[in-house]
């Protein structure tokens, strides 16, 4: 019998861009990288691991804009021309690099990997990855969690309670269009809580959110288990606390894995490296020298003289920290079994563009973790916050505190000398829109597609940059 | 991801971005990371300066450079951006204060005055606008229905006479507040032009509540609060606690730590990176086949082709064949190229 769980939960998002009146646009780059580096590879982990009958729970939430691009058509057919360009350039490096085996072998890797990509893009999800995911929850295996309609931070609309129900509102029902079901969780953008904005959630038909650490140990009354289970807000409202330690042990450059000298480095691409006349057909158009996603070099230490990345090195190291994250996991299950007489739960949310992305070997760091939980301890089980609730309904009610995961914790990321100045004109553009739409209820035909218009406006507005 | 993308931002200028979106001016603030290194080393001299040139009575200044010192910025008057003003109007004709909360001490408001209620309130006084002391009302409203004359205390805070917004320290966490804004007359009245919403600042430590149904000692407590930051539980006491979730709150565990990640200092900043490639072209028929150490290469439609090679320290040797295609002829050229860094 186990003595806690563990959540492991994935924020994934990215703000929305799409410039069809652009042959070539730069941010949507960053979109392309994600798709390669963090969602497929995630995909190609899942999948793994059930084939191998691995059983595994993992939360993931994909926000309104993401889920919107992944679906787009015109996003979908320039990913793949952006696919065919890099495996064309694969294919470039790997006869360039003929003299050179240890870079040659990694010019392999990335053609091989761009290519599977490429199959698991076209041919078996036919360009629509959202599927991939969708059947994972149909298993199972993953929860999809819904979040605000343009990640806005929520904290600072509270003087705008209808532009926060309707951010809510727009995220849950847009997550009911792409994945065919009402969602249970949701992601407070930044984990921007206030007190209130849990009645909004729960009017949505939520059933649970996410806060940082000090909103629930801040919280009042006092909580017995502190972030180890969940609470139920006054509005009925499960919320889960972020556990600042498994955070710690994966974010922190400093303290944490990302930062092994045997791992990828992130800052190091051919991109930037190459002879420019060869690398130009695969930058970006007006020439600028951008990130191509080839890198051949480990991080090797605190010095600009990098050595070339070993994957067999990275791989016995990723082995390691999967191992060692286990163990610290079930140490600290343990200790609170011993003092809270119940089973806990651990909720570990990152990123998700953590693994993949910036840190090119955490999708495998995933894929370890869950198949050494699953197969080699008793103490520790992997579970969605949906099915912990079930297994455990009674919590104590208490009104969690206002904080965010942002740097020290509350609003001052979104409310400082450089941003401070948006929130007069934010509110007004929210009353304004409140205003029209009691003008028009009744609205229909081009009326009520103007309305809508300066909705989605509005919401790109809020979309915090 | 956010931050990251600002990284990149700065380093090119895509396509399709509004020039006008840039922010100009003194208070861009090109990451976080800046951001912070100002607040460190923030000082309360160009504040004292903007007084002193103004003419503030001596004593009236002192006092000022108290409170600026808990100002976060040496001035929270921005002027509008150039764009702002382009875009955005610098007024909705509204006579209204908002307040923001950013933190378990400080307060953010912002506020808007129409020219006809600063006459108004010129008539009421008899005073001229800009001689009359413009004044934040900080009341604290904590646990009461605020009718204007019943704050638990209030404190007064006198922007500079061209702002329209303000940070104000509060310094009190799990306390509401109320902000009215107005105008003192001469004679001392306070002349009320708006009152704004009312915001209470979050807790920085746990709550003293304690719910009996869930009831918990002291001590295990203390080990639950100090066990999610790692703190260790050695010295399970709530103010070390406070001291500790307040060191972790500075650090940063989020989407904004990304873009640094894993990217500690490095140990010097000047470098030097050479690398040599080798261009191998030619041209046959364009109907032969040809191999170049014995790999096959394809050929332009011309019967040219070329090959790029990155060429390592050593030598290479280079056969380049080619077979016509009636297999009949048969041509070999081998380079052999060394190279060595000396």
């Amino acid at each position: 019998m186990e003595k806690g769980y563990l959540a492991i939960v994935l924020h994934s998002h990215l703000p929305y861009v799409r410039h069809p009146e652009y042959e070539d646009f730069l941010e949507e780059d960053w979109f392309y990288e994600a798709i390669t580096e963090t969602y497929i590879p995630l995909i190609s982990v899942f999948s793994g691991l059930v084939r191998d009958g691995v059983d595994f729970r993992i939360t993931m939430s994909i926000t309104p804009t993401l889920a919107s691009m992944l679906a787009d058509s015109l996003l979908q057919d320039r990913y793949i021309r952006h696919l065919d360009s890099l495996i064309d350039l694969s294919n470039r490096e790997v006869e360039r690099t003929r003299w050179q085996p240890e870079f040659n072998r990694l010019a392999l890797m990335y053609q091989a990997k761009f290519n599977e990509a490429r199959h698991i893009f076209v041919d078996r999800y036919h360009k629509n990855i959202l599927t991939a995911f969708k059947e994972f929850q149909d298993l199972g295996k993953l929860e999809i969690i819904a979040s605000a309609a343009t990640h806005g931070f929520l904290p600072l609309m509270e003087v705008c309670p209808k532009s926060a129900r309707a951010q809510i509102r727009v995220g849950v029902n847009n997550y009911e269009a792409h994945f065919g079901r009402r969602p249970r969780g949701f992601w407070l953008p930044e984990c921007g809580f206030y007190p209130g904005v849990d009645q909004h959630l729960k009017e949505a038909g939520l059933k649970y959110f996410f806060i940082d650490s000090h909103g629930i140990l801040h919280g009042s009354p006092r909580p017995k288990y502190g972030v180890y289970a969940p609470i139920y807000c006054k509005s009925g409202i499960a919320a889960f606390g972020r556990d600042w330690e498994s955070s710690k042990q994966v974010w922190s450059a400093v303290e944490g894995y990302p930062g092994d000298y045997n791992y990828r480095e992130f800052y190091r691409d051919v991109g930037f490296d190459l002879d420019y006349e060869y690398i130009k057909p695969y930058i970006h158009k007006d020439g600028i020298r951008i990130n191509t996603g080839i890198k051949y070099y480990r991080i090797t230490g605190r010095t600009s003289d990098k050595e070339p990345y070993n994957p067999d090195w990275a791989r016995e190291r990723t082995a390691e920290h999967a191992g060692n994250f286990m163990f610290n996991r079930e140490k600290q299950v343990e200790y609170l079994f011993d003092i809270l007489k119940r089973t806990s739960i651990t909720i570990a949310p990152y990123d998700a563009e953590l693994f993949g992305h910036w840190w090119y070997e955490g999708p495998m760091f995933l894929d370890y973790l869950f198949r050494k939980i699953y197969y080699d301890q008793k103490t520790l089980k992997v579970i969605t916050p949906s099915e912990y609730l079930e297994q455990n309904p009674r919590n104590q009610v208490i009104t969690p505190s206002l904080s965010s995961w942002g740097w020290k914790g509350y609003c001052e990321v979104w409310l400082e000398g450089s941003n401070d100045w948006i929130y007069r004109h934010l509110h007004k553009a929210s009353e304004r829109m409140t205003e029209l739409n009691n003008n028009f209820p009744n609205a229909d035909g081009l009326l009520k597609r103007a309305l809508n218009q300066a909705l989605r406006e509005l919401y790109k507005v809020k979309s915090h940059r | 991801m956010k931050r990251v993308i600002k990284g990149r931002k700065r380093k090119v200028m895509p396509k399709g971005r509004s020039k006008k979106r840039i922010i100009k001016g003194p208070i861009k603030r090109k990451s976080k990371r800046i951001a912070k290194a100002r607040i460190k080393g923030i000082k309360a001299q160009p504040v004292v300066q903007e007084f002193a040139e103004k003419g503030v009575p001596a004593e009236a200044q002192k006092n000022k450079v108290e409170q600026a010192k808990y100002y976060p910025r040496p001035s929270t008057y921005m002027p509008p951006r150039e764009w702002e003003k382009e875009e955005l109007p610098s007024h909705y004709g509204d006579n209204k204060v908002v307040v923001l909360v950013r933190d378990p001490y400080w307060l953010y408001a912002y506020w808007e005055i129409t020219d006809e209620r600063k006459s108004n309130v010129e008539t009421e006084t008899q005073a001229s606008w800009s001689d009359l002391r413009k004044v934040l009302r900080v009341n604290d409203v904590t646990d009461i229905i605020f009718d204007g004359t019943n704050a638990n205390k209030s404190f007064d805070i006198d922007p500079t006479s061209d702002a329209n917004n303000w940070y104000i320290h509060v310094g009190e966490p799990n306390r509401s507040w109320c902000v009215d804004l107005g105008a003192v007359a001469p004679d001392g009245r306070f002349i009320l032009i708006a009152r704004s919403n009312v915001v209470t600042t979050p807790r920085d430590s746990a709550s003293d509540v304690i719910d009996e149904e869930w009831m918990s000692l002291e001590e295990e407590f203390a080990k639950l609060y100090g066990l999610f930051g790692g703190f260790g539980v050695s010295s399970p006491q709530m103010v070390e606690l406070r001291k500790k979730m307040k060191e972790r709150l500075q650090m940063e565990l989020a989407s904004g730590a990304v873009s640094s990640f894993a990217r500690p200092p490095l140990e010097r900043g000047f470098w030097l990176v050479v690398n040599t490639e080798l261009i191998v072209y030619g041209a046959t028929e364009p109907s032969a086949t040809v191999t170049v150490q014995g790999r096959s290469i394809k050929l332009n439609r011309d019967g040219t082709f070329s090959l790029r090679l990155a060429l390592p320290a050593g030598e290479q040797v280079i056969p380049v064949k080619a077979i016509s295609a009636d297999k009949a002829e048969e041509r070999t050229i081998t380079p052999v190229v060394r190279k060595y860094i000396k």
